[in-house]
């Protein structure tokens, strides 16, 4: 009996031993953020939530580690825009938005981070989604917008346009409605913009109809994208649609 | 007292027994001298790197989880992780798309063939001069070969050429940075052109000789010449890697590599290869047999299996449980897209009403023979038994067959009421709803969800108790004629020859009893794929496809095509959907939807793989990684 109680009083004391707290880094706390701003309406970028990442490299740890190369870590950017991560070391960063469905930028060298800092990025979009409209007849939702191409020398193909819905406020191409009757809806395009569009700098597109069902609410844009990197989509505004 | 110093004198004499210098050479170990000083020696050396080439066969895995997998006791699984189900070739099994691979870094092996070509040279007295350049021309071959397994996944890999001392190195010596992409094809060049040159003109089955090798360059120089002539249009021109030529080649360059696939071609002609045609006039059984006959004329290089030691389960995992297979069964079946590419009977009039046959197996008649050796279709026998597909029954079917939306539920005319599907053995009045074999409403293995199995490969002659684990005994053939010819007509039509890319077109044609054996040559350009492409480069790209189906070589043509993200871009894979009418007693056949409404899509990123970062770890020199890594 005897042996049994000092046996758990050791076990006890064995597990008990890694209750201790000792780490010779602090916790990382310092906050980064920003807005990535489009540069033709000075408004945030229209993006869908973690669409692509920006990219950042810890330029203090290859410092104090003479002879690494920083791997990058990547930030998620919300769908209004924003970025905001507060688990970050303190230190210098190299931050480059990577990926978007913009014109390639260059990388932002040497942020200091102490506490808090704060960098906006303005990018060109490839494209714009402007006039969007939902229409809704019965139970059938049509989607048109105009897509416009502010630069069009050197851009690259112009790959698709494709109506994203979604159940929730939460909507693009992370977050839709994925079946087969509503993607084959999409036009797939991929021509240059001067065999799709000619010399004219923009054109209208309608897709649908989308059989919606009656009683639900639907989150609804259209997207547009080029055949660059990834293909990401710019898109228009979100509109909110009511099925009666 | 007398014992005890006897015994101490005893126990002494013992001890110091072991202070003899031990000089003498250990009789079992196989050193330098006897691997490299004789012909034996180097065949045992070589059978390693033969065991872990780069070559896709029946027990590789595409996915994450994946690799070359030599002696492997989880290949069963192989067809649950295959490359063909990967890209789209057939559907059932879900493999998911992974087009960064699963770090494949062979230096192990690049180093094993590079301390043989290194120090091979201090054994050059032990042999004929010809000997002695046909196994260091063997060694370049093997070399090159593992260097076409880096390129074909990264673009510029780090060529490594010596034997690195890990322990003396210094970190410059032994950090080796990425060549560019260019470098890498033309270092697998040199080395094949070596190998070309020296290797002697005859092998053992399952060994290379100068054949092989040109077959090898056939390949990885037409790889060579789409990546210089495409990747431009993947619109990754903003990316480190692309900018540094580590992911890429000028498309300058691309006739280069055209060329040297084109000539390689001519070298294998000079061999004693010929298409396979022992089976005429049947020509769909011949095409069947090409794969099955160990003596083929056609085979140039196989890697075999015995079905003892090294098995695989390719008719076990192939065909469907109970009827054909004594193991889990039938994991996929080929597309309708695909089979579409061959002569393919119409299903639907003129006026798109769905066509009436009176017996199922009638969707045969005047299908391309090639097809017909290349799938299982109704009423086809095996293993005395005779296949049973049908989908479901109609009880009528007016109008025509886009009124079916295919296969939708949605559809008016797919009520419950009037379209039955049903699971095994149901029935409607005394009539099987689905067939013997499939399409069930559920289930996955041993269902022919796609209307047809496969028949390439399929050994006919193994009885169904054998089809077991690990008991199939095919060879695995990695190169043969067919697929030279072909190689050898894209480069031809690269470089503009038209006329003679179509001779060896209507040679493959022909055999396979085409209808049309040589199309005209039609220089209409069309940008389906985001590029601009001549209609009979698509041809010749689609006899492709056509001729080697399921050979693992359709990823990689997309791949170095470079669309890829093009083609497989929410493609949902459809189905040879046959269905009984019952009041008019016929059969209809119609193109339908995956039951599963499953799609696939490659990233744009697959064009290259990811440098593994378990090795940028190590050396920070590999970066910068891929593009969209």
């Amino acid at each position: 009996m005897k042996n049994i109680l000092y046996l758990i009083f050791g076990v006890s004391l064995l597990l008990s031993a890694s209750c201790q707290k000792i780490d010779n880094w602090d916790e990382p706390g310092s906050r980064l953020y920003g807005n990535i701003i489009d540069s033709y309406t000075g408004q945030n970028l229209a993006m869908d939530n973690n669409d692509w990442q920006i990219r950042i490299w810890d330029k203090t740890w290859e410092e104090k580690h003479p002879g690494t190369v920083a791997q990058y870590q990547s930030l998620a950017v919300m769908k209004d825009g924003v970025y905001n991560n507060a688990k970050l070391f303190p230190g210098t960063y190299n931050m480059l938005p990577y990926d978007g469905p913009f014109w390639p930028v260059d990388t932002v060298k040497n942020v200091v981070l102490g506490n808090e800092a704060q960098q906006d990025f303005t990018v060109t979009p490839y494209l714009q989604i402007l006039n969007f409209k939902a229409t809704l007849n019965g139970t059938n939702l049509t989607l048109s917008c105009t897509v416009k191409a502010p630069i069009t020398a050197n851009l690259p193909n112009l790959y698709e346009v494709k109506g994203f819905l979604s159940l929730t406020t939460f909507c693009g191409n992370s977050n839709y409605i994925n079946i087969g009757d509503y993607n084959n809806l999409r036009k797939q395009i991929n021509k240059s913009w001067a065999a799709e569009v000619g010399a004219a700098d923009s054109k209208d597109y309608t897709l649908g109809p989308y059989p919606v069902k009656s009683g639900y609410t639907y989150y609804v844009r259209i997207g547009a994208n080029v055949n660059a990197l990834s293909r990401r989509y710019n898109y228009s505004e979100i509109v909110k649609v009511v099925v009666p | 007292m007398k014992l005890r110093l006897i015994l101490l004198i005893a126990v002494l004499g013992v001890a110091f027994s072991s202070c003899n210098d031990l000089e003498l050479e250990p009789k079992g170990i196989l050193g330098e001298p006897e691997l490299f000083g004789t012909k034996d020696g180097v065949q045992k050396y070589f059978i390693q790197l033969y065991a872990g080439l780069p070559i896709e066969d029946f027990i590789y895995y595409a996915n994450s989880a994946g690799g070359y997998k030599p002696g492997n006791s989880n290949a069963w699984q192989a067809y649950k992780n295959s490359q063909a189900h990967m890209s789209g070739e057939i559907f059932g099994w879900n493999v998911a798309m992974n087009g960064a691979g699963f770090g494949y870094w062979p230096y192990d092996n690049i180093r094993i063939v590079n301390l043989f070509i290194n120090n091979f040279p201090n054994y050059k007295n032990k042999y004929d001069e010809p000997t002695y350049n046909a196994l260091l021309g063997e060694a370049r071959f093997l070399r090159a070969f593992f260097y076409e397994g880096l390129a074909k996944r990264y673009g510029g890999v780090p060529l490594v050429t010596t034997v690195q001392d890990p322990i003396n190195g210094t970190p410059e010596e032994l950090n080796v940075k990425r060549n560019t992409e260019y470098d890498t094809w033309k270092f697998i060049y040199d080395d094949l052109q070596f190998a070309i040159a020296n290797m002697s003109a005859t092998s053992v089955e399952g060994r290379a000789n100068k054949y092989t090798a040109a077959a090898l360059m056939s390949r990885a120089m037409l790889y060579a010449g789409r990546v210089a002539k495409y990747t431009q249009y993947l619109g990754l021109g903003s990316d480190a890697a692309v900018q540094a030529g580590l992911a890429g080649i000028d498309p300058s360059k691309a006739n280069e590599f055209f060329q040297y696939a084109f000539d390689a071609g001519k070298i294998v002609e000079e061999g004693p290869y010929s298409l396979y045609t022992k089976n005429y006039p049947d020509k769909a059984t011949n095409f069947a047999n090409l794969f099955l006959d160990k003596s083929s004329t056609e085979n140039i290089f196989t890697k075999g299996y015995d079905g003892q030691v090294f098995g695989h389960c390719y008719d076990a995992l192939m065909c469907p449980n109970p009827d054909f297979s004594s193991f889990v069964g039938a994991e996929g079946g080929p597309v309708l897209e695909i089979m579409k590419l061959y002569d393919f009977p119409a299903i639907t009039d003129n006026d798109g009403k769905p066509i009436r046959f009176s017996k199922r197996s009638d969707i045969k008649t005047g299908m391309e023979p090639r097809l017909q050796g290349t799938c299982f279709f109704d009423g086809d026998e095996l293993r005395g038994k005779t296949f049973s597909i049908q989908r479901g029954i109609y009880k009528t079917f007016t109008g025509l067959a886009s009124d079916a939306q295919s296969g939708s539920n949605a559809a008016p005319i797919n009520a419950t009421s009037n379209r039955l599907l049903g699971t095994k053995g149901q029935k409607y009045n005394n009539v099987l709803i689905a067939g013997a074999h499939g399409m069930f409403t559920t289930g996955v293995e041993n269902n022919a969800m796609t209307g047809a199995f496969v028949r390439k490969y399929i050994d006919v002659n193994r009885p169904t108790s054998m089809v077991q684990v690990n008991k199939s005994n095919q060879s695995w053939i990695v190169f043969r004629l067919g697929e030279i010819y072909l190689n050898t007509a894209e480069a031809a039509y690269e470089l503009g020859n038209r006329d003679v890319a179509m001779d060896y077109i209507e040679k493959i044609r022909v055999r396979a009893g085409c209808q049309v054996t040589r199309p005209a040559v039609d220089q209409t350009v069309s940008s389906t794929n985001g590029y601009p492409v001549e209609a009979s480069l698509q041809f010749i790209r689609d006899e492709r496809v056509r001729e080697l189906y399921l050979e693992n070589h359709y990823w990689w043509d997309l791949k170095t095509w470079r669309i890829a993200d093009q083609v497989l871009n929410n493609r949902y894979a459809h189905a040879l959907s046959c269905y009984y009418v019952f009041n008019e007693g016929k059969y209809i056949f119609l193109d339908e939807v995956n039951r599963e409404n499953r799609s696939i899509t490659a990233p744009k990123s697959a064009a290259y793989e990811k440098i593994p970062q378990g090795e940028i770890n190590k050396n920070t020199n590999l970066l910068p990684q891929n593009p969209l890594y």
